[in-house]
């Protein structure tokens, strides 16, 4: 089963020459690690945050749950972030909020405006908080300035967010960026874990061909805002590496060895 | 256009001269200007000096007689300061966000609150107290609507400043979360800019104990009354007791407020 069928999907930045995305079609497998290669500028992020509309394309069409989220209106675009988590290379939690505080946040789209203007949460919004800062091992830390933690731990914060959501699908933005090789290598296996445990349709771009291959179940290459590949990982071949990123003789700094 | 790009490149020394002598003559007239229209002239200075020594020596010593109503005219100062500030801070804070670009979209509120803020700030207060005194009458309230009135124009401009100082990236993630658009913006905006507004609602909290000093001046309540109360009746000994407690509480409220201004930012860097 499908979880996302993207159909002709196009957008252009206001004041570029060039279309961000061009006529993209695409389906995402349910319960799937998708992940998204292509050099930066290559349009990954656009498409991403197309996905929950954090950008509005200007046109095609994005099927969640047979709805067009893309003709949806305000209320409805909000109803249908709740079940799409997100992460971020650069974390984006609100530093100056202690790590409890910022993983309530994911559980803003449960609470009325009123009593959420006021942070005032039901004790269900806490057990879930609390359970979800378990699942990334930071309960201790609950308490803490998220400004105070580490990288690493600041991207497990912003997992906890997400799946505070209790999300269907979870979109990453290059996730692990950010962070050393260790640490990519913890997060990533923690977040396929969460996602394995939990059903969630995982989709992230990556930059590191051997992480990709490690954790995808699919994936989709995007060069110049389209799509150049999109099969399972064995496929994946030095002529379709080509197709997505061009000739180069530094093979090497994208973790394939041996080219 | 043609006739000043030969002189900008020209560095003959005729064109500086020029531009030299035309300068001093500028400087010159606005001068000769504000001299003749205010009758400063070193005589009078020189004239006044005894005058004014005669009046320190008659305000000596302070006659402390009157020190029980200059306090009650103090506390109703720093009253006025509280509840004006309070007043401005509350009613400029929701104001703000229809004044910042990265929350209003809608480019005529936006230049409309602007224009709103930029209004209320350029008039002084003294100038809205006595509009409010000739409104609602005299006493204290009138003092704080006029606090309240240049506040919502200070602080809402400074807060609008603040508001568009939040991370992008941090919203977007907020919004993600499919939190509403008043979710948004009190979790993503509000809860990362809050120092800064308690900072600045501090120093106009200051500001406007000494702005309160002088409002009495007009009849809008505060030690300010006492002062020209003092100033009309020639008893100068007064006037001295009431000088020395205005500063004393300007003083005091200052510290205090710097105090606490203080602590939090260094909470802020501990934590």
């Amino acid at each position: 089963m499908d979880a996302i069928h993207i159909r002709n999907l196009s957008h252009q930045y206001d004041g570029r020459v060039d279309r961000a995305l061009k006529n993209i079609n695409l389906d995402i497998r349910a319960s799937a690690v998708t992940i998204l290669l292509g050099a930066s500028g290559s349009g990954k992020s656009t498409f991403l945050r197309s996905i929950n509309r954090l950008i509005e394309p200007e046109e095609g069409q994005i099927v969640i749950n047979n709805q067009d989220i893309l003709a949806c209106g305000t209320h409805e675009v909000e109803e249908i972030r709740q079940s799409i988590g997100m992460i971020f290379q650069q974390f984006n939690l609100v530093e100056r909020d202690t790590v409890l505080k910022n993983v309530l946040n994911g559980r803003l789209s449960y609470v009325r405006t009123l009593p959420g203007i006021f942070s005032r949460f039901s004790s269900e919004d806490y057990d879930i908080a609390y359970d979800c800062l378990r699942r990334v091992s930071l309960i201790e830390y609950a308490h803490y300035r998220s400004g105070s933690l580490s990288g690493g731990q600041k991207q497990r914060v912003a997992i906890a967010r997400a799946l505070a959501q209790c999300p269907r699908i979870i979109l990453a933005d290059e996730p692990v960026s950010s962070l050393d090789p260790k640490l990519m290598r913890e997060t990533m296996d923690l977040l396929q874990t969460i996602c394995q445990e939990e059903n969630i349709t995982l989709v992230a771009s990556l930059h590191f061909l051997e992480l990709a291959r490690l954790y995808a179940t699919h994936m989709v290459g995007m060069r110049d805002g389209e799509i150049v590949f999109d099969d399972v990982p064995d496929e994946l071949t030095d002529g379709e590496l080509i197709k997505i990123y061009g000739e180069t003789r530094d093979w090497h700094l994208y973790g394939k060895l041996g080219y | 256009m043609d006739v000043t790009k030969p002189l900008l490149h020209q560095s003959s020394s005729d064109s500086r001269l020029m531009r030299r002598l035309l300068t001093s003559l500028v400087v010159v007239t606005i001068y000769w200007w504000a001299v003749q229209g205010t009758n400063t002239s070193l005589t009078h200075i020189l004239e006044g000096i005894p005058f004014m020594a005669g009046y320190i020596k008659r305000m000596f010593p302070p006659d402390l007689s009157i020190i029980n109503r200059l306090l009650v005219g103090a506390a109703e100062t720093i009253q006025i300061a509280i509840m004006g500030t309070t007043l401005g801070a509350l009613v400029a804070l929701p104001l703000s966000f229809l004044a910042a670009r990265n929350v209003m979209s809608v480019r005529v509120v936006y230049q409309a609150t602007r224009s709103l803020f930029d209004v209320c700030r350029a008039v002084n207060e003294i100038v809205w107290a006595l509009l409010f005194v000739a409104m609602v009458g005299l006493g204290p309230f009138p003092g704080v609507l006029a606090l309240a009135v240049h506040l919502v124009g200070a602080l809402g401009r400074y807060f609008s400043e603040a508001i568009e100082t939040a991370n992008p990236e941090v919203i977007k993630a907020i919004v993600a979360t499919g939190a509403s658009r008043t979710l948004v913006v009190v979790h993503g905006i509000l809860s990362e800019i809050k120092p800064l507004i308690v900072g600045y609602v501090l120093y106009y909290f200051e500001h406007s104990v000494r702005a309160a000093t002088i409002l009495g001046l007009v009849g809008a309540g505060g030690i300010g009354f006492e002062l020209i109360t003092s100033i009309r009746l020639f008893k100068s000994q007064e006037v001295l007791t009431t000088l020395i407690v205005m500063m004393l509480m300007v003083v005091a409220v200052d510290r205090i407020s710097a105090h606490v201004r203080n602590r939090i930012v260094q909470v802020e860097a501990i934590e």
